[in-house]
C-alpha cells in the first residue's frame, strides 16, 4: 500500500520533471526567444507551490488513481495484505444485483428518482421565489431575507428536525395536528411509496434559497428597457416571462441546473440521518459509503464510485462546454 | 376628463389589488417556509411536558411564555450536561486552522499560476483543469483508506490536512491574480522586495475581497461537514475531551437516553447560530461568492 503510493508519487514527480525538460528544451531549440527561464525564479515558483502540489498529490490526485486502481480488486480494509486483481469481477456483481432488482438497483432507482423530482422543484421554487421577491414593492427585502432562512441551516440541522416534524407516532409534529383531524399516525419516513417524496421535499425547501440569490443577481442584469419596449408591443406579463425574462437568464439558469444536477446526483446525508439504510431511500453515494465504510468492502464501494465519477464528470464537462458557448 | 379620471381610479384599485395579493401570496410562502424553523425555536424554550401539552395546536409555534424560569433551561443543560461548548470550540478550531491554511496554500498556488513563467507550467495547469472536473465526493473511500495507512486516522489531522486545499479556490484566485496589472510586481522587484515579500504586502492586501469570499466559504464549509468527521474521529468516550466537531456531535446528543425534544430542538439552534452570524455579517462576500462561482465556471 506504502509501496503503491510511493510509485505513483513517483510517476507524478517523474511525469513533472520531464515536462519541465521538455519545456527548457523547447525554450532553449527556438529560434526566437519569447521565454525565458532562470533557475532562480522556477525553483522559487516549485517552492511556493509546494504545499498546495504535495497536497493535492495526496489527498486529490491518490484517491482519484485509487479508486480506479481498486475497483479492479477485492480489497477489503482490514486485509490489506490480500488485494487480489480480479478483473471485472466487482462490475460483474453489481450489475448481477441490478438484474436481481438488489441494492444497487434500488440505490440507482431512488437517486434518480430524486435527481429527476427534485431538480425541477428546487429550480422552480427557487426561480418562483426570485421573481417574487424582484419585485419593486416596498418590504420585498424583508420576505427575501426569509427565504432565504433555510439556507443557514445545515444538512444534518435539517434531517434532525424533519425527523421531528414527520416522525412516526403521536408526538411527530405533523401526525400530532392529523390527530386533531382524526386521522391515525402515518410514519412519512418509513413509508416505501413516500418516504422518498418528503426526502426530496426537504432538500428543495432547504436549498432552494440559495439559487433564488443567483436568479436574483441574474434578472438584475436583465435590461430593464426591454421590458418597457415588449409592453409597448402589447406583451402581457406571461409573454414578457418569456420573451425577455428566460432568454435574459440562459446562462444563469444553464449553471444552476448543471449545479443544481450534480449536487442532487451525490446524495447521502439526507436519507442517511433521516431513515437510516432503508431499500426504499438508499442512494449511490450513500451505499458507497456503506459498502466502504460500514462493511470496508472498499473494491465494490470503489466500483459503485468509478461509475458514478464518469457520469458526473461527463456531465461536468458538458456544462463547461455549454458555458463557454455563451462567452 | 371625466373618463380620463375614473379611468386613473380604476387603474389605481387595480393596482392595490394586486399589492394586496401579491403581499397574501408572499405571507403564505413565508408561513410555509419558516414555520419548522420558528417550532425548532419555539420548542427549544420548553420542558418535556409543555412540549407535549402544546402538540396539536397553535401553541407548539409559541415560545414557553407561561413558565419563564424554564425558558433557558434546555441551553442550559445542553452547554453544561451534554457539552456542546466543547463540540463548539472543536468545530471553531477547526475551522480556524482551516481557513488561515487555505487561504495560504491556494492563493500562493494562485499566484504562481497567473504571474510566473516557469517550465511544466502547462502541466500543472493541465492537472488543475483536470481535477477541476472530477468530483471529489466520490473518491471519499480510498480518501479514507489513505487517511488510514497514513496513520493519522483518528488525530484531528484528518479533518484539517484534506480540508486545506481546493482546486477551485486555487482556479479562483488565479484569475484574480492575472487581473493584477504587472506594474505592481515590478516596482516592488525594483525595491528589492523578494517574491514571498510581494505576495504578502501586495497581493494578499489587494485581493481582499476574494481573501474574504474564500474565508466564508471555507468557514461554512468546515462547520457543515458532517460525514467525514465522524469517519476519521473516534466517537466521544466519557471523561475525555472529544474530538468530534458540532455536527457530528448532534448525532451523540440525538442518541443519548433520555434526551428531550427541548434540548435537540436547543441543540440544534446551538448549531445554527455562528452560520446565521456568518450569513448577517459577510452577506457581502457570500453575495460575491454566488457572483464569481455562478458565473466564471
Amino acid at each position: 500500500m506504502v509501496l503503491i503510493s510511493m510509485i505513483i508519487i513517483g510517476v507524478f514527480v517523474l511525469l513533472l520533471g520531464a515536462f519541465i525538460l521538455k519545456d527548457v528544451l523547447v525554450a532553449k531549440r527556438a529560434k526566437v526567444k519569447t521565454v525565458h527561464y532562470t533557475v532562480r525564479g522556477t525553483v522559487g515558483a516549485y517552492l511556493m507551490l509546494l504545499p498546495a502540489l504535495a497536497l493535492l498529490c495526496i489527498f486529490v490526485l491518490l484517491p482519484i488513481v485509487y479508486s480506479l486502481g481498486y475497483a479492479f480488486t477485492d480489497y477489503y480494509l482490514l486485509r490489506p495484505d490480500e488485494v487480489q486483481f480480479i478483473g471485472f469481477g466487482n462490475f460483474a456483481d453489481i450489475f448481477e444485483d441490478i438484474a436481481a432488482r438488489g441494492n444497487v438497483y434500488n440505490a440507482i432507482m431512488n437517486t434518480l428518482k430524486f435527481v429527476v423530482f427534485v431538480v425541477p422543484l428546487q429550480i422552480g421554487m427557487a426561480l418562483g421565489l426570485a421573481l417574487l421577491v424582484n419585485q419593486t414593492i416596498r418590504g420585498m427585502g424583508v420576505y427575501k431575507v426569509l427565504y432565504f432562512a433555510p439556507v443557514v441551516i445545515s444538512l444534518t440541522v435539517t434531517s434532525f428536525l424533519w425527523v421531528r416534524i414527520l416522525g412516526g407516532g403521536e408526538t411527530g409534529l405533523l401526525n400530532s395536528f392529523l390527530a386533531q383531524l382524526g386521522i391515525s399516525p402515518v410514519s412519512f419516513l418509513y413509508d416505501p411509496q413516500g418516504a422518498m417524496y418528503w426526502i426530496i421535499f426537504v432538500s428543495a425547501w432547504q436549498g432552494c434559497g440559495y439559487q433564488m440569490l443567483i436568479f436574483l443577481s441574474g434578472l438584475k442584469g436583465i435590461d430593464k428597457t426591454l421590458y418597457e419596449a415588449a409592453e409597448l408591443d402589447g406583451a402581457g406579463k406571461g409573454k414578457q416571462f418569456l420573451a425577455v425574462t428566460l432568454p435574459g437568464l440562459r446562462s444563469v439558469l444553464t449553471f444552476v441546473i448543471v449545479t443544481v444536477f450534480i449536487g442532487a446526483c451525490k446524495i447521502m446525508v439526507q436519507p442517511m440521518l433521516m431513515t437510516g439504510d432503508q431499500s426504499f431511500t438508499i442512494t449511490l453515494n450513500y451505499l458507497m459509503y456503506i459498502e466502504g465504510y460500514t462493511y470496508r468492502w472498499v473494491g465494490y464501494s470503489s466500483a459503485i464510485a468509478l461509475m458514478m465519477t464518469v457520469v458526473i464528470g461527463a456531465i461536468t464537462c458538458v456544462q463547461r462546454y455549454l458555458l463557454r458557448e455563451d462567452d | 376628463m371625466e373618463s380620463a379620471q375614473k379611468l386613473h381610479v380604476v387603474r389605481k384599485a387595480k393596482k392595490i389589488t394586486s399589492r394586496t395579493i401579491t403581499y397574501i401570496g408572499a405571507t403564505v410562502i413565508v408561513v410555509l417556509f419558516i414555520f419548522p424553523l420558528v417550532w425548532m425555536l419555539a420548542t427549544s424554550t420548553k420542558t418535556e411536558m409543555q412540549y407535549a401539552n402544546d402538540l396539536g395546536s397553535f401553541a407548539t409555534f409559541l415560545p414557553n411564555f407561561s413558565d419563564l424560569s424554564t425558558f433557558f433551561d434546555n441551553y442550559a443543560s445542553v452547554l453544561t450536561e451534554y457539552d456542546i461548548w466543547k463540540y463548539a470550540l472543536n468545530s471553531f478550531g477547526y475551522a480556524a486552522v482551516v481557513v488561515v491554511c487555505n487561504i495560504i496554500v491556494n492563493a500562493l498556488a494562485g499566484y504562481v499560476m497567473a504571474k510566473f513563467t516557469f517550465p511544466g507550467k502547462g502541466f500543472v495547469s493541465f492537472l488543475i483543469m483536470f481535477l477541476l472536473v472530477v468530483p471529489v465526493e466520490t473518491t471519499i473511500i480510498p480518501l479514507y483508506s489513505i487517511v488510514h495507512n497514513l496513520g493519522i486516522s483518528g488525530t484531528v489531522l484528518a479533518v484539517i490536512l484534506p480540508a486545506i486545499v481546493s482546486v477551485f479556490n486555487i482556479f479562483l484566485f488565479q484569475q484574480f491574480f492575472t487581473s493584477i496589472p504587472k506594474e505592481y510586481i515590478e516596482a516592488a522587484q525594483l525595491d528589492g522586495a523578494n517574491q514571498l515579500k510581494i505576495f504578502r504586502i501586495i497581493m494578499l492586501p489587494l485581493s481582499a475581497p476574494i481573501v474574504a469570499t474564500v474565508a466564508t466559504f471555507a468557514f461554512i464549509g468546515v462547520w457543515n461537514d458532517y460525514i467525514w468527521p465522524t469517519m476519521v474521529l473516534p466517537s466521544p468516550q466519557p471523561g475525555e475531551w472529544p474530538l468530534y466537531p458540532i455536527q457530528a456531535a448532534l448525532t451523540t446528543i440525538q442518541s443519548i437516553e433520555g434526551v428531550t425534544t427541548g434540548e435537540v430542538m436547543a441543540s440544534l439552534v446551538v448549531t445554527s447560530i455562528p452560520i446565521f452570524l456568518v450569513y448577517v455579517f459577510a452577506q457581502k462576500y457570500i453575495v460575491a461568492g454566488i457572483g464569481v462561482g455562478g458565473l466564471k465556471l
